[in-house]
């Protein structure tokens, strides 16, 4: 049978699914260190960008794996729910998400991590995510134009673009070989910096 | 700067993976028993349709299109969704066509203010929830079709003992539809003009 | 500082991108984290004041169906609690502390915290995800949003971070 295979997602099955796939995700999260605020704030203080380097990683694996099991007609893809675009408030909302990650140092899927791993910094920024969820859904009124705006539904890069989907991928997948060969020129540069400065003490 | 023979067989993969993949055509077609069928994913936020219709943004009067195509409204698209031979017969000035089966293929700029419209109405509300679905927000339809048109912007009618306010109301109409061609009348007495009424309305469905 | 013996991340990334793949492949969706709390949050209001719930535009979308606790990705949020702990135990990395710089007090990295969350909740809520449902999920399926998303929020994180620099001294 097609893949996607279960259909529903409110079945017992797929509810324990769900769990299954959230324990992989949980255990990917952990073992790439994104569990640690000090880690992931290292990104964008430019110490330690593994941030960078395991997201695209997983975008660049999680997009070809897609598109190849796709052609070879094991995957659907219309059957894959494809997240819709609203151009205002994704870019308004996504500025302060990430200005609210630089501050908590976690991210939503991260500090229920954290939390489990026992990091009181964790828990904080999971009771800080739902109250700032549960006040804005209360509020959502007068935001209401600004939330419903510029809407493209499920529009991709390909179709905006008009240019083939395989194209597309292949310049995501160049920008990210590029990205990670930068990255790992600033980790090691900085590395090399700190085991001079290390080698160098008295 | 060395890296670890694992990241290079797994980044070189990527790499291969990518170089390949415009070679390979568009990854959304049919994955079993291809016929070829064209599919257009569209995703239905029921909740948000249906607070669109009970909020009545869901449909605009023959009057209002009207008004709209006079005043040259930009980036109006009119689009009579029955068959070619209809479309012939009759159409809405400006109107173009776009049967029912191509709605979903069919693109429109964001722009666009679309109004759908059928013979009854039935067949652009459907049209409306596809076009919806697909992702365009300023879609409308006119809720009783062409015959709404007919009735309402090409023969108005109005009873000569009806109210002044329904009175000035009618000269703009009459105005409306005499720029399109159409032939406003003034009916004898109320009661004929009640029964006029109650035959359209008979033509119409909801 | 003692040294963190963490995976390759590359390695770990790709397994992270097969998870994805697996979501999309078994369920014909992606992965998320902000819908659980807005989920959750539709459900205890309805339960202290249901009528009001009911009239929030945005709560109704996750009371409507089976209601607000049969949700995909509130299961799928406790498996990911449920894993980091598991992967943290056996690796040995569990540990009772708040994360921060050597100088920084204790109860200004938890106000922070919770602070920068909240205000994640508001961007969560007005892009209607977060980074693992929009950022993997629809970086992955090409979705113009989510790459626009992406960009912001890295954007705003730069932007931000020197602000709180001292938290991590």
């Amino acid at each position: 049978m097609t893949a996607p295979w279960v259909e529903t997602d409110t079945t017992a099955g797929a509810l324990a699914t769900a769990a299954a796939i959230g324990v992989a995700f949980g255990v990917a999260l952990e073992r790439a260190g994104l569990g640690s605020a000090r880690k992931l704030v290292g990104q964008f203080y430019g110490t330690d960008l593994t941030v960078f380097k395991v997201m695209f990683s997983a975008i660049l694996f999680a997009m070809l794996g897609a598109f190849y099991l796709a052609q070879l007609g094991v995957l659907d893809l219309s059957y894959v729910a494809v997240p819709e675009t609203w151009l205002v408030p994704q870019l308004v909302g996504g500025l302060v998400f990430g200005a609210g990650m630089a501050t908590a140092g976690l991210c939503p899927g991260t500090s229920c991590v954290a939390a489990a791993s026992g990091r009181g910094d964790g828990l904080a920024v999971l009771l800080g995510m739902f109250t700032g969820v549960l006040v804005t859904g209360l509020v959502i009124e007068p935001l209401r134009g600004l939330y419903e705006s510029a809407a493209r539904g499920p529009l991709t890069l390909p179709g905006w673009l008009d240019l083939p989907y395989g194209l597309v991928m292949l310049a995501v997948v160049a920008i990210g070989l590029a990205g990670f060969h930068l990255a790992e020129r600033v980790d090691s540069a900085r590395a090399a910096r700190a085991a001079r400065a290390a080698g160098g003490a008295p | 700067m060395r890296w670890p023979s694992r990241r290079r067989w797994l980044l070189g993969s990527a790499a291969l993976a990518g170089a390949l993949a415009p070679f390979a055509g568009s990854p959304y077609r049919r994955a079993s028993s291809g016929h070829g069928a064209q599919r257009a994913a569209g995703a239905v936020d029921v909740a948000e349709l249906a607070r669109a219709v009970a909020d009545e943004e869901d449909h605009v009067s023959a009057v209002e299109l009207a008004a709209w195509i006079r005043a040259g409204e930009p980036r109006l698209r009119v689009v009579d969704v029955r068959t070619a031979s209809e479309f012939a017969a009759y159409h809405i000035p400006g109107a173009e066509h776009i049967p029912l089966e191509r709605v979903a293929t069919a693109r429109f700029a964001d722009d666009e203010t679309v109004v759908l419209y059928s013979e009854l109405g039935v067949h652009a509300g459907q049209a409306w929830v596809f076009v919806r679905a697909l992702g365009h927000r300023r879609a409308y339809f006119l809720r009783n079709g062409l015959h709404e048109w007919l009735d309402d912007v090409m023969s108005p009618t109005i009873a000569e003992d009806a109210p002044a306010e329904a009175q000035a109301a009618f000269e703009r109409v009459a105005e409306l539809s005499q720029w399109f061609g159409g032939t406003p009348r003034r009916l004898g007495r109320s009661a004929d003009a009640a029964a006029e009424q109650a035959l359209r309305a008979r033509r119409r469905g909801c | 500082m003692r040294a963190r013996p963490y995976s390759d991340p590359y390695v770990t990334g790709a397994c992270l991108g097969l998870v994805l793949l697996a979501a999309f492949v078994i369920t014909g969706r992606g992965l998320g984290a902000s819908g659980a709390f807005a989920t959750t949050a539709a459900g205890l209001t309805h339960a202290i004041a249901p009528s009001a719930a009911d009239a929030n535009p945005y709560f109704a979308r996750y009371l409507g169906g089976d209601g607000p606790w049969r949700d995909w990705l509130l299961f799928e949020i406790a498996g990911v609690t449920l894993g980091g702990f598991a992967s943290a135990w056996a690796a040995g990395r569990l540990r009772a502390e708040v994360e921060r710089g050597a100088s920084a007090p204790r109860r200004a990295r938890l106000a922070l915290a919770f602070g920068g969350g909240a205000v994640m909740g508001l961007g969560a809520v007005l892009a209607r995800g977060c980074t693992s449902g929009i950022a993997l999920t629809g970086g992955a399926l090409l979705s113009v949003g989510a790459w626009l998303f992406m960009l912001a929020a890295f954007a705003g994180a730069y932007l931000a971070a020197p602000v709180w620099r001292r938290m991590w001294r």
